[in-house]
């Protein structure tokens, strides 16, 4: 059996009296598409965070290709491999579409920190722009982050988090926001990420959640309740008891 | 077409203006406003540039940068020959002013990695509490510093046969270090290091989730910041012919504030903007009110600035090319 691309292992986050996670533990493996689901407050994108490093966890570990990432910090977790975008979409908003994708470029690059100003034919900058066309904002590459719609800064979300070219990739609600003229292309371009990259995917609506992915966890406050196929996760009573009610 | 070549005649005449000043201001005046305002303007506007350069691309507003410009200034003073007391001595100006201006980065380095986790206003306390402390340490230690009384007759070198004394000469040396820098700041903000800071002060959260150590990131953009303030404290102390602790005091850190602030913190030519108002008002305010009052006068021009502007004088510049453009476009 290959080495699983993130393993979780009893990983718990508190805060205070808080317990936002409590002892989860999975194996995500290589390639997999992972949707996390769950009521708000159930500890999902505190999990996301903890994964990434934003805070660690409390207790437990986290191994990400067999390696021990549970004290690394954010940034070192990115260069050996998470992408990640946000719930609430975090851009540099005085910054050009170009500029923030030429940064998300260049963050897992060594000379990361150059003095020296780019060429035009720098091919980080020729990756930023492939970038831009990837998630449809080609023509919006000289536009101020800040001038943009809602729709397009949740692209540029998804861009900056494919910019490392990451071996896990974490979306935490891509579709929060977007119209449903603009969910059909983001479920397409879920499905043509190439199974190199590993999928772990919070999202609400299930129109996509389910159709993306492999494998469904669901949790409820901060634990794992029920791991399954998609196909067979909307008829489980445990998952109908949290969705609907008991007494359904 | 016209319009384009029109503001390129614009930025020309500006960026050649102070280099022609002396030569347009009457003969009688030339020396006095070279000298006592300009030169001392453009000495501000460089330390009040290394603020400015944190604030706009960086988001962090540090109260260090007037000890960071004395720490050069002091490093001079104690290592050149010819001041008084003699502390250590020994160093020509060629070898004492790049020792003052690597002083003034590690300081810069320091603070930055002091005040690395903070922002907003304990970023602002913290930077205060250092420079206080450095300024209370010079004022009582007399070994290195010579305590409350400073250190004397640092005169400046001789640049190419010219006298620095010579208030032509370093109206010119000063400006062209104030060029230099001033082009450094706008072609550094504009490299992958440059974005990355404007990255940390729109979100540092996402930059560290991009790859990047945002801590060194900071620290390092302090250390840049250092070495401009460096360099407008070695002009300080030639400009003074030494230094004191006065001029790392509350009074003169919060002065380049003051600058920056009036200037606007919305691009780094606010920093010179904003120094020559002020030292226009700190060389008149005898004449306009009445000398005692400066600090009265300076408050009510800030306040009246800030109340109109709160983006400074560049804020109110960019206000005016709106206003006329939009009756540009309606005519």
């Amino acid at each position: 059996m290959s080495t699983p691309a993130l393993r979780l292992s009893s990983v718990s986050r508190r805060f205070g009296a808080l317990q936002a996670v409590r002892d989860v533990t999975f194996d995500v493996a290589p390639g997999e598409r992972r949707a996390v689901i769950g009521p708000n407050g159930a500890g999902k994108t505190t999990l996301f965070n903890t994964i990434c490093g934003d805070f660690p966890p409390s207790s437990g570990r986290i191994e990400l290709f067999g390696l021990d990432i549970t004290r690394a910090r954010p940034h070192q977790r990115t260069r050996l491999g998470i992408g990640r975008t946000y719930q609430t979409s975090l851009l540099f908003n005085g910054l050009t579409v170009e500029q923030n994708l030429f940064v998300a470029v260049r963050g897992v690059q060594p000379h990361r920190w150059s003095v020296l100003r780019s060429g035009r034919d720098d091919p980080a900058l020729a990756k930023a722009r492939a970038l831009a066309e990837r998630v449809q904002l080609a023509p919006l590459l000289s536009e101020r982050v800040l001038n943009l719609s809602h729709g397009q800064r949740r692209q540029l979300e998804i861009g900056m988090a494919l910019a490392g070219d990451p071996k896990v990739l974490m979306l935490d609600e891509p579709a929060a926001g977007l119209s449903a003229g603009e969910r059909p292309g983001l479920l397409a371009m879920l499905r043509t990420l190439p199974r190199s990259v590993t999928l772990i995917l919070i999202e609400h609506d299930m129109d996509i959640a389910l159709p993306a992915s492999d494998i469904v966890t669901v949790m409820k406050d901060g634990e794992v309740v029920v791991e399954a196929a998609p196909d067979r996760i909307e008829d489980d009573p445990t998952v109908q008891a949290i969705y609907l009610g008991t007494g359904h | 077409m016209a319009e384009r070549a029109a503001r390129w005649l614009i930025v020309a005449a500006l960026l050649a203006l102070p280099w022609l000043l002396p030569m347009i201001l009457p003969p009688h005046q030339a020396q006095f406003w070279t000298a006592n305002v300009f030169g001392r303007a453009i000495v501000f506007g460089i330390i009040a540039l290394s603020l400015t350069f944190l604030a706009t691309y960086g988001g962090f507003i540090s109260l260090a940068q007037m000890m960071i410009a004395g720490t050069a200034g002091y490093t001079v003073a104690i290592f050149v020959d010819g001041a008084v007391p003699a502390i250590v001595g020994g160093l020509s100006y060629a070898a004492a002013v790049p020792l003052g201006l690597a002083a003034a980065t590690l300081m810069g380095l320091l603070v930055g990695a002091i005040a690395v986790r903070t922002r907003d206003i304990y970023l602002l306390m913290i930077t205060l509490a250092l420079a206080m402390g450095v300024f209370r340490f010079v004022e009582t230690n007399i070994a290195w510093f010579n305590g409350y009384e400073g250190i004397r007759n640092v005169v400046g070198p001789r640049l190419f046969g010219y006298d620095f004394r010579n208030a032509y000469v370093f109206y010119y040396a000063a400006l062209a270090v104030a060029g230099l820098l001033y082009g450094g700041v706008l072609y550094l903000v504009r490299t992958p290091f440059g974005l990355v800071l404007q990255g940390i002060r729109d979100n540092a959260r996402r930059v560290a989730a991009l790859g990047y150590s945002v801590a060194l990131h900071r620290i390092l953009a302090f250390g840049v910041a250092g070495f401009i303030a460096g360099a407008g404290g070695v002009l300080a102390t030639i400009y003074n012919i030494g230094i004191s602790p006065g001029s790392i005091g509350l009074g003169a850190t919060v002065n380049i504030l003051i600058m920056s602030v009036i200037g606007g913190l919305g691009h780094p030519i606010g920093a010179f903007i904003g120094a020559l108002i002020f030292v226009v008002f700190d060389t008149f305010a005898a004449d306009l009110y009445d000398r005692d009052r400066f600090n009265t006068l300076i408050g009510l021009v800030f306040l009246a600035i800030v109340l109109v502007s709160p983006d400074g004088m560049v804020g109110v510049g960019a206000r005016l090319r709106r206003l006329l453009g939009v009756r540009h476009a309606a005519a």
